[in-house]
């Protein structure tokens, strides 16, 4: 700094020296003093600039003159308080809402897994050509999996568990862990009963992901042993909500299942489970699965071998620490090669098929089919049941809208998909016990898993992308909002461009006096990005505490829509500071760019006559502008249309999908879970209990009716059915939708009865010994629907039609098959975008039941009673998912509600910005030519004429700016197509609509400024200048 | 005269005007104005610079270590500053000359292929 003040000086000194040697020169060539002074001047040229370039060497000139800009940028946005406050707010709600936004894209996409170097973590997944020929295969949701049936190139991330302890034992990672959704557990011992989550993990999981205990220990590889005491490790926030955070807590014991646990240790913070969107309230050693699984005591339907050396059964999800220094080719290579030799060479007893049948059961509710996508269509169910009945059920169980229907995300798939409640699930169709428990295990050669040709193999991926959870049903909806707030930000950029621009204009003078004194061209355009930059940095300040409210609220949106929260933490981080300074950084740029250039390309000489002017002298300069301001307000305008159409059609997908006759009366019916058989309740002691609650719920005051079935309705749980129909060839089967339905379910419901009758007590008792292992010779009386009678009877009788029943095959089981006994109207099964397909209702015996209750008033008002009526009965049976059947649509609506709302909110936001910058065009245009409308007032034109002369303008902006509008929306609104319901993505009245919305409020933002000049005065618009 | 015509030749000199100074200063020290009137003088007047832009110049030679400045006094008398070429800035010049040499040679063959081509 020193050197510089010293060096300039001596500069300052030099020139003025060289100056007065030109001029002793040119007096010596005969010039006069003052002419040869103004000669050497001249020839030097300009002094500043020369200063200032050799200052530039001594200096951090661009820092320096960045303070220098940066202050005078502040000292003229304070001159004016109203544009910077317009033009400020404006961009904070464009960068506002982008941030929102991006946490959000932030919290559910890109941050890291909470473990330590997540880098490391590799995933393994297998793929084939076809299917392998397996026991069971089970999905915990941690990665979206395909195998479905007989559907090419199946893939997937379960793994057998001696196939996990083979690569575990090969040490080819520092670290391999292997978990699995636990099911459901019933916890006992800490007050009282509640049904939690928890995830079965191998003895080196934490150690391999590098977790800490934030007190006690966490699980280790001497707890994962048949033989080691049950432990179980709690997750922090579930130790705080459920324990009070107390340490005591290390060593009491807490019964999961009915097995006692010790409780060692509670995890770091951080840490709520490995995969995105899970999160587990217990973590367990993998050695337990036998133990609490409620299967236990009974012969597990789908394999039966004990899964610890079942080659054949795949449920373990397997994460890797790579080693340092091994590649992952390499490791992929060896664990790919220990793969092929496992399924290529490995025998397995298989049973003939029978067992396939419940197997290709398709990851429904896995995060590869998130609500967003159609309902799940009529799956095939594959092969026949080994009983020989001829049904498979495929149970389905996603997550209803608003998330987890019944648990948290990540659980309840696997519940319902195979692990748990088959039991239940399975024999729904009536037919025989899918486990067969007498089943004669058909003769079957061991054979290999895959072969050769089917070319299977393990493909490592990162950890990080691999385990999606439940990511991939947030991702459609988050990137149609980020695009929806990206031309919210553009529509921003041109407002605050068009405001810079009248600006520019408006500060002609000064720009040319700046250039006078000596001002680089590149200087001013640097000192006017500069003001642009601090505006959006200061919309950005700003936008960040808008976006801090509005991500907030719209997870507390999402978290009211689930029975757990959100999994998924937002905030303000690094990343996302980072994404809102590049965000405000290039919205200054690109809003600053052309008014800047514009400001700087200023003909010196008229500007400075003429100052800021009436009509001739900006003539030139102000027509430009007011073609750039014309385009920057027409492209908003645009913009703000396909804001708006958007947001229109997926409005009207929430109406549509609101408007949709369900087929049944959703108001006043309260819902709620019960487990039987986690409270240890057998087959025939459930269904009692079953009956004797509903007989004593529907005798609770308030209480008009009560019924229970297999899974609610609208809860994007689905079951459906396969049998043979009588008539058709031998090898073809038919299916149905089919739902297990306690007495007066349709009573309840509101359901009409079209013919026939309701199920009577005899009906469920011939269905529980169908459906037990003696079946009897009567058929299964079931209830169907209109589509039901449509497609397999047309105009035939359908009271007392028989199908689906099947002789003694060749399992040596018969079933009796199915009798016609009611026919009710449609309705709604799983999901309200699915059309209603033919669906029989069968006597609900054995498993899972949710309870509906319709009740006269407010049905939540009447929960304590209803706990009371339950608890009197068991105090150890927990009611779940306790909501009421509104709540429970509207969270199957979570998505698109949400998505609808927050489009809406843009979509006005996008037309206010519109029309303030239509506003701002015109009321400049007006000021600008106020002399003008003067004149012609003074001439005698009418107040409307002139009206209709500033409002001419304003709809001609608008008419183009709808146009293109229409025009982009058109292209564009296709990628929305998936996401809408009975909407066309190019539906004509959301365009018209929409175009017609945003003329009538730009005709009122056209009409203030149009009112202005018509009250000019003309003896002051005269005087003016 | 036109903004756009300046910044042509401002740029034109870049470069060659570090060359200028340089040689000026073999001859010995000299300060601003003597170089200035040198490069006129020796151009025969051809190349006219714009003094202003010299001192810039002199300064970002200083900042190179190619030349240095030294307190002195002018011919009227006054205090003034001189500048002297520096070893590094002798060998600078060197190099800097047969740089020029060099482009204006392939300068040339491209303007006057034929000429080129009957003198070699």
């Amino acid at each position: 700094m020193k050197r510089r003040e010293r060096m300039m000086e001596d500069l300052e000194q030099d020139i003025r020296e060289h100056i007065e040697m030109e001029t002793q020169d040119n007096i010596a060539r005969g010039m006069s003093p003052e002419e040869a002074r103004y000669a050497a001047l001249r020839k030097f040229g300009n002094v500043r600039r020369v200063q200032e370039d050799a200052r530039e060497l001594w200096s951090f000139v661009g820092l320096e003159q960045l303070w220098q800009d940066v202050r005078f940028a502040l000292r003229m946005l304070r001159k004016s308080p109203g544009f910077t406050a317009v033009a400020v707010l404006t961009l904070a709600f464009g960068i506002g809402a982008n941030t929102a936004i991006f946490s959000l894209i932030d919290a559910v996409m890109l941050r890291s897994l909470p473990v330590e170097n997540p880098a490391e973590l590799v995933l393994l997944k297998w793929s084939a050509r076809k299917a392998p020929n397996l026991h069971g295969l089970m999905s915990s949701g941690d990665c979206p999996s395909d195998m479905s049936g007989a559907r090419l190139n199946p893939q997937g991330c379960s793994f057998s568990e001696p196939m996990y302890r083979e690569i575990a034992g090969a040490n080819i990672f520092s670290g391999t862990a292997a978990f699995a959704n636990s099911g459901r557990l019933d916890l006992t011992g800490n007050g009282s009963a509640s049904v939690i989550s928890g995830q079965l993990v191998s003895g080196d999981f934490f150690h391999t992901m590098g977790l800490k205990a934030a007190v006690g220990r966490l699980i280790d590889a001497s707890d994962d042993t048949p033989a080691a005491a049950p432990v179980a490790v709690l997750n922090y926030g579930y130790w705080q909500s459920a324990f009070g955070g107390s340490r005591e807590v290390i060593g009491r014991t807490i019964e999961l299942n009915a097995v006692p646990f010790t409780i060692v240790g509670v995890t770091e913070q951080r840490f709520t489970g490995i995969t995105p969107g899970s999160d587990y309230d217990v973590w367990v050693p993998l050695s337990n699965q036998k133990k609490i699984s409620p299967l236990q005591g009974m012969m597990d339907p789908l394999g039966g071998n004990d899964r610890r050396t079942d080659v054949g059964f795949w449920w373990l999800t397997i994460v890797g620490r790579l080693k340092p220094g091994t590649s992952v080719a390499h490791a992929q290579a060896v664990v790919s090669g220990m793969f092929r030799n496992e399924v290529l060479h490995g025998a397995v007893e298989l049973f003939a098929g029978g067992k396939m049948g419940a197997l290709p059961i398709p990851m429904a509710g896995g995060p590869n089919m998130g609500p967003s996508a159609p309902a799940p269509g009529p799956i095939p169910a594959p092969v026949p049941m080994p009983g020989g009945s001829g049904n498979a059920a495929i149970p389905f169980h996603g997550e209803a809208g608003g998330g987890p229907p019944p648990r948290a995300a990540a659980k309840g798939k696997m519940q319902f998909t195979m692990d748990v409640p088959l039991p239940g699930a399975a024999p729904a169709a009536g037919g025989a016990h899918p486990a067969g428990t007498e089943a004669p295990q058909a003769p079957s050669a061991p054979k290999t898993l895959s072969a050769a040709d089917d070319d299977p193999q393990v493909t490592l991926v990162s950890a990080q992308t691999g385990l999606s959870g439940t990511r991939t049903r947030y991702t459609d909806p988050l990137y149609v909002l980020m695009l929806a707030v990206g031309i919210i930000l553009l529509i921003a950029c041109a407002n605050v461009a068009g405001l810079m621009l009248a600006r520019a204009a408006a500060r002609q003078k000064e720009m040319a006096v700046r250039l006078a004194l000596g001002a680089g061209r590149a200087r001013i355009v640097r000192q006017l990005l500069t003001e642009s930059v601090m505006l959006s940095v200061s919309g950005g300040a700003l936008g960040i505490l808008f976006a801090y409210w509005g991500a907030h609220a719209i997870v507390s949106f999402v978290s009211s829509n689930q029975t757990r929260p959100l999994g998924f933490a937002t905030g303000v981080d690094l990343r996302v500071l980072g994404f809102t300074v590049a965000v405000s950084l290039c919205t200054g740029i690109i809003f600053g760019v052309a008014p800047a250039f514009r400001g700087a390309r200023v003909n010196l000489t008229p500007a400075l006559k003429e100052g800021d002017g009436g009509s001739a002298g900006t003539g030139n300069s102000g027509g430009k502008w007011f073609s750039i301001g014309n385009a920057l307000v027409v492209t908003q305008v645009a913009l703000a249309i396909v804001v708006l159409v958007g947001a229109g059609l997926l409005v009207r997908t929430l109406q549509n999908l609101r408007s949709v006759d369900m087929g049944f009366d959703a108001h006043n019916i309260l819902i709620f879970e019960i487990d039987p058989m986690l409270a240890g309740y057998k087959d025939a002691q459930a269904d009692n209990l079953y009956r004797d609650l509903q007989g004593r719920l529907a005798e609770t005051p308030g209480v008009s009716s009560a019924s229970y079935s297999m899974i609610p309705l609208l809860s994007n749980g689905l079951v459906i059915t396969v049998f043979h129909w009588p008539g058709t060839p031998e090898d073809q089967t038919a299916e149905s939708d089919a739902l297990d339905v306690g007495p007066n379910f349709f009573e309840t419901l509101h359901i009409p009865f079209l013919a026939g009758r309701e199920f009577s007590a005899s009906d469920f008792e011939l269905a529980a010994a169908n459906g037990g292992d003696k079946p009897t010779a009567a058929p299964t009386p079931v209830i169907v629907n209109q589509a039901f009678v449509q497609k397999y009877l047309g105009k035939e009788n359908p009271i007392g039609k028989v199908y689906g029943s099947e002789p003694v095959g060749q399992f040596g089981t018969a079933s009796p098959g199915y009798e016609i006994v009611g026919v009710v109207r449609d309705a709604k099964y799983n999901d309200l975008r699915r059309e209603i397909q033919a669906m029989m209702y069968a006597p609900h015996h054995v498993g899972v039941a949710t309870f509906e209750i319709r009740t006269a008033a407010d049905p939540q008002a009447l929960l304590p009673a209803i706990r009371e009526v339950v608890g009197q009965v068991n105090a150890d049976l927990p009611l779940f998912n306790v909501t009421t059947q509104s709540v429970q649509i509207d969270r199957l609506l979570f998505q698109e509600r949400l998505v609808a709302r927050l489009a809406g909110f843009f979509g006005v936001l996008a037309l206010v910005l519109a029309c303030i910058g239509l506003y701002g065009l015109l009321s400049y245009e007006v000021s600008r030519r106020t002399r003008e409308i003067g004149i012609r007032i003074a001439l005698g034109a009418q107040p409307e004429s002139v009206l209709r002369l500033v409002l001419r303008q304003g709809i001609a902006l608008a008419v183009a700016g709808a146009i293109v509008g229409i025009g982009v929306a058109l292209g564009v609104t296709r990628y929305l197509a998936s996401m809408l319901y009975e909407v066309r993505a190019s539906d004509p009245v959301t365009m018209i609509a929409a175009a017609v919305l945003l003329a009538l409020v730009a005709l009122a933002a056209c009409y203030i400024p149009a009112r202005r000049a018509t009250r000019v005065d003309p003896m002051v618009a005269l005087r003016y200048e | 005269m036109s903004t756009k015509e300046q910044r042509q030749r401002i740029e034109l000199l870049q470069g060659t005007l570090d060359l200028l100074i340089l040689r000026t200063l073999i001859l010995g020290p000299a300060h601003g104005h003597a170089i200035a009137k040198a490069i006129e003088f020796n151009s025969d007047e051809v190349l006219q610079v714009e003094q202003g832009s010299l001192y810039p110049a002199l300064h970002r030679l200083i900042k190179r270590g190619w030349i240095s400045a030294e307190e002195g006094t002018s011919e009227n008398n006054r205090r003034a500053k001189y500048y002297r070429l520096t070893a590094k800035g002798r060998r600078q010049l060197v190099l800097e000359t047969s740089k020029w040499d060099k482009l204006a040679g392939a300068i040339a063959r491209i303007l006057r292929p034929s000429e080129q081509e009957g003198k070699s």
